[in-house]
Order: C-alpha cells, then structure tokens, then sequence
C-alpha cells in the first residue's frame, strides 16, 4: 500500500508541478489532467470507488476538454522565455506559498488524530448514493444540498451561454463587462 | 508501517500551495483557472480522506466531495465564459494587462 | 410694592430705553430725524416712572404709612445652583438710588433734546438715538441693582455701549483709538472687580450687598480678606470712574459727541465707579485701611487732574480733566465718611457739569465743529446765552457762594479736616484754587478778548432747542443745591437732602459718625481760594497775558508734564500696551506657525501616505490574491498561535528585503 500511495502522489506532485511551470498552455492541461488521475487513484485508495469514477469522468473527462477547448478559443503562440509566461511576482509568491503549506504540514503533523483506522468511507455507489440523498445516518442535511446543487449547475449553464454569446443588437442582452 | 490520515493530508497541502503558487504567478488566465481546479482538487482529497479515516463523520466528506466536484464543474464553464468573453474584447488573456481598476 | 402693576412699572423704569435702543435699531432707516422722538419719548416716561420711585421712597403716595417711606425691593431667581449658587435679578432702589434714577433720566432727556438740534443731519442719527438709549438703559439697570452680580452685568453693559459711544465718528482713526482705549482700561479694571466679587461670593457664598455686609459684620470674612476684596472693588470703580490709576482714558473719549460727554462723563458711566461704592457703603466701612485707601486716591486725583486741567488748550479737555478731578473730591468725601457729602457732590456735579459738556458742544457748533480754544475768542457778545450759562456753571464748579458746588464741596473738605486728614485737606483746599483757575481761565479765553478766526467772527447763538436745555440746566445749577443747606447756617429750611439720603443706620454706627456741624471759618476759607484763582485767571488771560508768555517760557518742562497728562500715557504705553502688543503677537505667530503648522502637517502627512498607499492599488487580481493570502497566512498563524512561524517568516522576510536592497545598491 505505502508504495501504491507513493507512485500516486509523485504522480500527482510532479503534475501540478508541471502545471505550473510548463511554457506550453496545452501542456499545461494534460499535466493537470495527470494531476485529476492521480487524486483518483487516491480515492480509490481511500475506499470511494464511485468518487474515483466520478472524478474521472467529470474532472479528466469534461473540465479538461472544457479548459481545452478554452485553450483553442484563446489561442496565443508558443513562448521561448519563462519571462513570458511568470509575472513579478514569482519570488514573493513562492515564499508565501511555501509558507502556507508548511504552516498546514506543520497544524496536520502537531494535531493528535487519535486512533483513526481506514476503511469508513463509502465502498459500495450504494452508500454514497444514500449519503447523497440525505438518508444515510448524520448527512440529513444533503437533501438540501443536493437539490441546491443541480439549482446552482442550471444558473450555470445558462449563465455561461449568456456570458458568452456574442451581441446580435436588438432585445435585451447582457453582455460581461470587463 | 500503514498509510495514515497524515500522509494523504500533507500530500493535499502540498498539492495545495503548488496550486496557490501558480494562481500568484502565470500570466495566462486559463492556466490560473488551472491552478485553482489543482487547489480544489486537493480540498477534495483532504475531505475524502477525513470521510475514509473518521467514523464519526459516517461518510459525509464524501458527500461534500461530490457537491464540490459539481460546482467546480460549473464555475469552470462560467469562468471560461467570462475569459472568452473578456478574449473577444481586448484580444488577450494575459492577466497583467486587464487593470483598468488600477490607481 | 406687592402688586405686578407697580413692579411693571418699576421695572419700566429700566426696559423702556431698551425698548427704545430696539426701535430705532431696527427701523432707524425709516425713522431718520423721528428717532429722537422716540428716545425722548421713552425717557421722559422713565422720568415719570422715577418720580413715582421716588415719591413712593419718600413716603408721599397714598398707600404708605403716612410720613415714612421704605425702599423698594423685589426680585425673581434667575440662576439656581444650590445654596451659594444661586443668583438674582431684581430690584433695590432705597433713597439713594431714587435720586440717581430722577438725575440720569433728566440728565438723558436733556441731552436727547439737545441732540435733536446738534446731531441735525448727520447721516447716522438713528443710530446715535439708539445708543444713548441702550446706554440710558444700562446705566438705570446698573442703579437698581441689588447684588453684584446684576451689578457687574449691567456695569458692562454701560462699559460695552460707551465703547460704541465714544467710537461714534468711526471715521475718524482718534475715535477708535479712543474708543478700544476706554474700553481696555475698563476691561482692566472690570477684572479687578470680578476678582472682588470672586473673593466676597466664595466667602460669603452670596452677592447680594446687604447679604454680603451682614456677613461681614458677623465675622464671616477675616478683615485682611475683606479690606483686599474692598481694594479689589475700589480698583473697579477706579477705572469706570476714572481716578488714578486708571484715569487716562478720559481724556481721549472726548472724541465721542459732545452731548453724549455730557450725558456718560458727567451724570451717567463716570457715576458707575462712584456709585457703586456708595451702594456697597456698608461692605466698606467695615474695613479702615479700604477707606483711607478711597480718600487718599481720591485727593490725590482731585489735585493731580486739575494740574492737568491748567495747561490744556482745548475746552472739552479742560472739561474733562475736570471731571476726574470732581469725582476725585466725591471719592475724597466717601473714604472720610461722609456720605452724604459724597453724593450730594455727585448730584450737583451731574447738573452743572453736563451744563459744561452741552456748552462746549454748542461752542464747537457755533465755531464749526472744533473745541480748540485758539479758534475762539470774543463769542461774549455774540453768543449771550452760552456765556452767561457757562459763567452760572463756572462759578458753581469753582464752588463760590450760593451756586450748587459750593454745599457740597465745602461740606467735603469740612469732612477732610473734620476727620484729621490735614494732608488731604491741604490738598483738597489747593484743588479749589485750581479749578477755579482752570475754568475761568477756559471762559476768559474763549469769550473775552478778540475773535481770533473768521469762525469766531462769525458765531452766533445756536438755535432754541440747544439753548432751551441750557438754561434749564444753568437754572439747576444755582439752586440744586439748596436742597441741601445744612442746618448751622442759620437759615430756617430743612436740609432735605441730608435727611433724605442717607448712609444707612448701620454705617453710621460703624464710623460713629457725628453729624458735623457748619463751619464758617471753613466756607469761608474755601470760597477765598476759589476766589484768588478766579482773579488769577482774570489777570493771566485778559489784564496781563504776558505773565503767561513768561511763565511758559521759564518752565517748559512743567508746562509740557501738564499739558501731557503727566505722561501717564506714555508710561503706561511703555509699561503694559507695547509688552501686551507683543505677547499678542508672539501668540498669533505661534498659532500661525505652529499649531497652523501641525494641522497642515497632519493634513499633508496623511495626504502624502495616501499617495504612497496608492501604489497598492494596481488592478492587477494576482496582486490582490497574494494579499489575501498573505492576510490569510498571518491570520492563521496568530490564530492557531504558531508563533514559530511568525519568527521564521519575519527573519525570511528581513533576509529577503536585505538581499534585494543589497542587489539594488
């Protein structure tokens, strides 16, 4: 298990990694991408099959090809110089960011967890369906939410074709303001 | 020696600060909207493992993770929307140059 | 005088030249020349009113027990703190104070009626109606005033619109100087007084005159405190009544219009200082040293003043200088003890002295505008009127036999040499000389001799409705005072006077006063020496003018020490005017500079950190994510108090700035 765990957090790791620093956009993407698969992998570890297969297909599936297909629509050369593609403030980002991850290592590593043992998530699409639904035990409150959610990717959707349609010039049409 | 509920926190940390490093410093705008998916991501790692690790909670960061997962989704698609939109006006998505709020 | 009708009009007494000062303040544009209508109007009404005091004071209406009579008192709370914090407004009005309300009504009604033929034409004229009411007002509130602290506040009133009366022609730059000066020297001496009334109100807790002598008298202030409380009050009156020290504003207000001098420095705010001891009489006596601090001041401006008087060249200064030198002999009167000598010289003085203002003003109008005697001369024959009142006011200023003065100043240095004060007396008697002297030499200049300018030559009398008051006035003068002959003269009337106005039961058991009896030898004496100035002046001015000349020629420098006031205004202005200036100024400059320089500098302080805060503001997101994350990262190192990582990130952060200022430079 320690080495499964191992392989998938350099995998992850190094992903981000590439997000960040990669010169080309589209690579960019597939690192992130790689990323998705790696905190899958981690999922299924943690005893969520159906949430492994759900981060799959929407994450790596659809906000990938979104993002992509974002790529496509804003289409800039490819550059030679980090200069280019890193503002000024890669330095001082740098540090804060060192300094909020360690501040976060430092909180998990002093905290007590107890006696916690793995193996409570929920391993069958069954139970996380119940959990979803609100009648599972203690997570009544997801009935509300679940509802609110679809409410919530509805306005999405029709806010994102609205923002981006292009102007006709008559009726009443919102376009983004910068 | 076992996987313990630390190992998979720090890795979310790490993935964490990784993530809020790249949203500081690329310029591209859709490569930031990358790096803040990479810091949701690692958000839903640190619920899971909390669901896998803590009886108590019987399995409710999963649920969480669900829900963030799908409004993820949509404020991809909104703020893609938004970048295409800025995209068609000022013909860049480099975000140093969008500071008309400046001053 | 229980009932409202009879309060109201008493209390009329006091409102209606207020009621005037508003009506021709406010609608003095469409009244113009009717203004003097109703000023007169409203102090002839007082007049009526104070005749009524008066008689009610004296026993005479119907209501009261037959044959006495009893002061007039009433009051309302004005101000309620407690017990020694609450104050008064009301009324007081005893013998005394009756007389003075009849003197300043009548003495404002006929400069009111003169004015209306003297201020003819002058743009301002509603104006000047206005304030001789405002001022008529203030000075009967000052009258009936029954503590000190009602005192005090009509006291400034007077003060405040004798400012406005002395800087009447505003026009002229002496006017206003005269009129900032009488006002400041005031002012110092209104805060001598203050801190008398302080002293008594914090000993006492009252400021109430009876409730304040009462106390005295029953020991509640130790005499040190009451005889400096006294000297406190007396340097007050001082300054409203100018003596020594603070006389040097006197000079200078004559300025203002004449008929106003005759109305404020004869009978009205010069009266202030001098009435305001006679009303707290009863405090005084109880302090020795007070008194004799009252009488030698008061002799010695008598005699100091008239000095002065000798070498004016100008009639209203001679005038002037006169009047400090009367009050000095009212003040000499009080501190002997003699009190009804004191204030009978107070109500004949009103009478002859206006007399003198309205004279000097009718000369000025008749010689177009100017009192320099060195434009007159030979008016004898030409303004009949006007020279025979001024002879009539000479003769009852210089105290000769049967004229006014004479009762009164007699009876005063009687009094002087009576009590043993043979200094004082000498002074006194010495004084006599001069005022005769300095006042008929003014008559011999001005309306004997040749007519020395075309003005002169051409003077005649000025119209009725100036002449009128003067002979009344002039007509008062010769029998004001005998009202007032004492009993040892031989004569079967009553000393109404004497009996009328007295010092109170209380005060004379203080001073064991014995009443004095009529000195011949004494009246005698005092009407010679009036006499010889008389002559003296005759012979200087009209037989043997050359003695002048010689005289001015041997002794320059005492000609030019009197004729310059002594040079008290120089010493003073070396003294306390050009310090103060400079205080001042030193004060505007530093509040100028330092605190204007403070406030701008906070202004311009926060102003220059908000242009440097305004780098912060760049547009750019990625800026403003990194401070909240920043923020954020503090804040939860502070809240999950790992303090550790504050240290580590402090150093990191110093390092940094060291390295990146290191790579710059």
């Amino acid at each position: 298990m320690i080495f499964v765990f191992i392989v998938l957090s350099a995998i992850t790791l190094i992903s981000s990694f590439g997000v960040v620093i990669s010169r080309n956009v589209v690579h960019s993407a597939l690192f992130m991408s790689g990323a998705f698969l790696g905190v899958a992998g981690f999922f299924a570890m943690l005893h969520s099959p159906a949430l492994a297969a759900l981060q799959v297909l929407i994450y790596v599936g659809a906000v990938t090809v979104v993002i992509l297909f974002g790529i496509m629509f804003t289409q800039r050369p490819q550059v030679r110089r980090f200069r280019t593609i890193l503002n000024r403030q890669v330095g001082a980002g740098f540090t804060v960011a060192l300094f909020v991850g360690a501040l976060l290592i430092y909180v998990f590593l002093q905290q007590d967890w107890g006696s916690t043992s793995a193996g409570h998530g929920p391993r069958t699409v069954a139970s996380l369906g119940r959990i979803l639904v609100g009648v599972s035990s203690g997570t009544d409150i997801f009935a509300l939410l679940f509802e609110v959610a679809s409410i919530l990717l509805l306005v999405a959707v029709v806010a994102a074709i609205v923002i981006s349609r292009r102007k006709t010039g008559e009726g009443v049409e919102r376009r983004a303001e910068e | 020696m076992s996987v313990t509920l630390v190992w998979y926190l720090i890795v979310a940390a790490m993935m964490f600060a990784i993530g809020a490093w790249g949203a500081m410093i690329r310029r591209n705008a859709v490569v930031v909207f990358m790096c803040v998916e990479l810091m949701i991501n690692a958000v839903n790692l640190t619920l899971v493992a909390f669901s896998d690790y803590l009886p108590k909670a019987h399995g409710a960061g999963t649920g969480y993770a669900v829900l963030v997962i799908a409004i993820a989704a949509a404020e991809v698609a909104v703020g893609l929307a938004i970048v295409l939109a800025v995209f068609r006006t000022r013909r860049t998505v480099n975000i140093d140059e969008i500071n008309s709020m400046k001053g | 005088m229980n009932t409202v009708s009879s309060q109201l009009i008493i209390a009329a007494i006091v409102g209606l030249p207020f009621m005037a000062f508003l009506i021709c303040v406010l609608f003095g544009r469409r009244l113009k020349e009717n203004a003097q209508y109703v000023g007169t109007f409203c102090v002839l009404i007082s007049l009526v009113f104070s005749c009524f005091a008066l008689a009610y004071v004296a026993g005479l209406l119907p209501g009261n027990v037959p044959g006495e009579g009893s002061s007039i008192q009433f009051s309302v709370h004005w101000i309620d703190l407690g017990p020694g914090g609450s104050f008064s407004m009301g009324v007081d009005i005893d013998h005394w104070a009756a007389v003075m309300l009849i003197i300043v009504c009548f003495v404002s009604l006929m400069v009111q009626i003169f004015s209306g033929g003297y201020m003819e034409g002058h743009p301002r004229f509603a104006w000047y109606y206005a304030v001789v009411s405002i001022f008529t007002g203030s000075m009967l509130g000052l009258v009936v005033s029954p503590n000190f602290i009602q005192a005090y506040f009509f006291w400034e009133l007077v003060g405040g619109t004798s400012y406005l009366i002395h800087g009447f022609y505003f026009e002229k730059p002496a006017a206003t100087y005269a009129a900032e000066k009488a006002f400041i020297v005031n002012r110092v001496a209104d805060a001598a007084l203050f801190i008398g009334i302080i002293i008594f109100w914090r000993e006492t807790g009252t400021t109430s005159f009876s409730g304040i002598a009462s106390a005295a008298h029953a020991g509640f202030i130790g005499s040190t405190t009451l005889t400096a409380a006294s000297l406190f009050v007396f340097l007050g009156a001082t300054g409203k009544s100018a003596q020594f020290p603070l006389h040097v504003w006197l000079s200078n207000a004559m300025q203002g219009p004449t008929p106003l001098s005759a109305l404020i420095h004869a009978a009205a705010m010069i009266v202030s200082g001098v009435y305001l001891v006679s009303r707290t009489y009863n405090i005084f006596v109880q302090s020795p040293t007070a008194m004799e601090v009252v009488a030698i001041v008061g002799a010695f401006t008598a005699f100091m003043s008239a000095t002065m008087a000798i070498a004016q060249k100008d009639i209203k200064q001679i005038i002037a200088y006169s009047t400090i030198s009367q009050f000095g002999y009212v003040m000499l009167g009080l501190g002997e003890g003699a009190f009804t000598a004191g204030v009978f010289h107070i109500y004949n003085h009103a009478l002859f002295k206006s007399l003198l203002f309205l004279l000097a003003a009718s000369l000025g109008y008749a010689v177009g505008g100017s009192s320099d005697m060195g434009v007159m001369g030979g008016l004898k024959k030409r303004m009949p009127v006007t020279y025979w009142a001024f002879v009539i006011a000479g003769l009852s200023l210089a105290g000769i036999f049967p004229f006014s003065g004479f009762w009164s100043k007699d009876a005063i240095i009687a009094a002087a040499y009576d009590e043993g004060h043979y200094v004082l007396f000498a002074l006194a008697l010495f004084t006599v000389f001069l005022t005769a002297l300095y006042i008929f030499r003014g008559i011999f200049i001005c309306f004997w001799g040749e007519p020395r300018s075309e003005e002169a030559r051409k003077a005649v009398e000025v119209p009725s409705i100036m002449t009128v008051p003067m002979i009344i006035l002039a007509f008062l003068s010769i029998v004001s005072g005998w009202v007032g002959i004492p009993k040892g003269f031989g004569l079967p009337i009553k000393d109404v006077f004497g009996d009328f106005v007295q010092p109170s039961s209380f005060a004379q058991k203080t001073l064991h006063a014995t009443p004095q009896n009529f000195s011949f030898v004494m009246a005698g004496i005092s009407v010679l020496f009036g006499v010889i100035g008389i002559w003296l002046a005759y012979t200087v001015v009209v037989a043997r003018p050359q003695w002048a000349t010689a005289v001015g020629r041997t002794f320059p420098r005492v000609h030019a020490f009197l004729l310059n006031g002594w040079y008290f205004d120089l010493v003073y202005d070396r003294l306390f005017v050009r310090p103060a200036k400079a205080l001042g100024g030193a004060v505007r400059d530093f509040d100028l500079r330092g605190f204007g320089g403070l406030v701008s500098g906070i202004g311009g302080a926060v102003s220059w950190s908000g242009e440097r805060l305004r780098a912060l503001q760049t547009g750019g997101v990625q800026n403003y994510a990194f401070a909240v994350l920043l923020g954020a990262l503090i804040i939860a190192i502070i809240a999950s108090a790992q303090y550790s990582f504050l240290v580590v990130a402090l150093v990191v952060a110093f390092s940094v700035v060291a390295a990146a200022v290191g790579a710059r430079l």
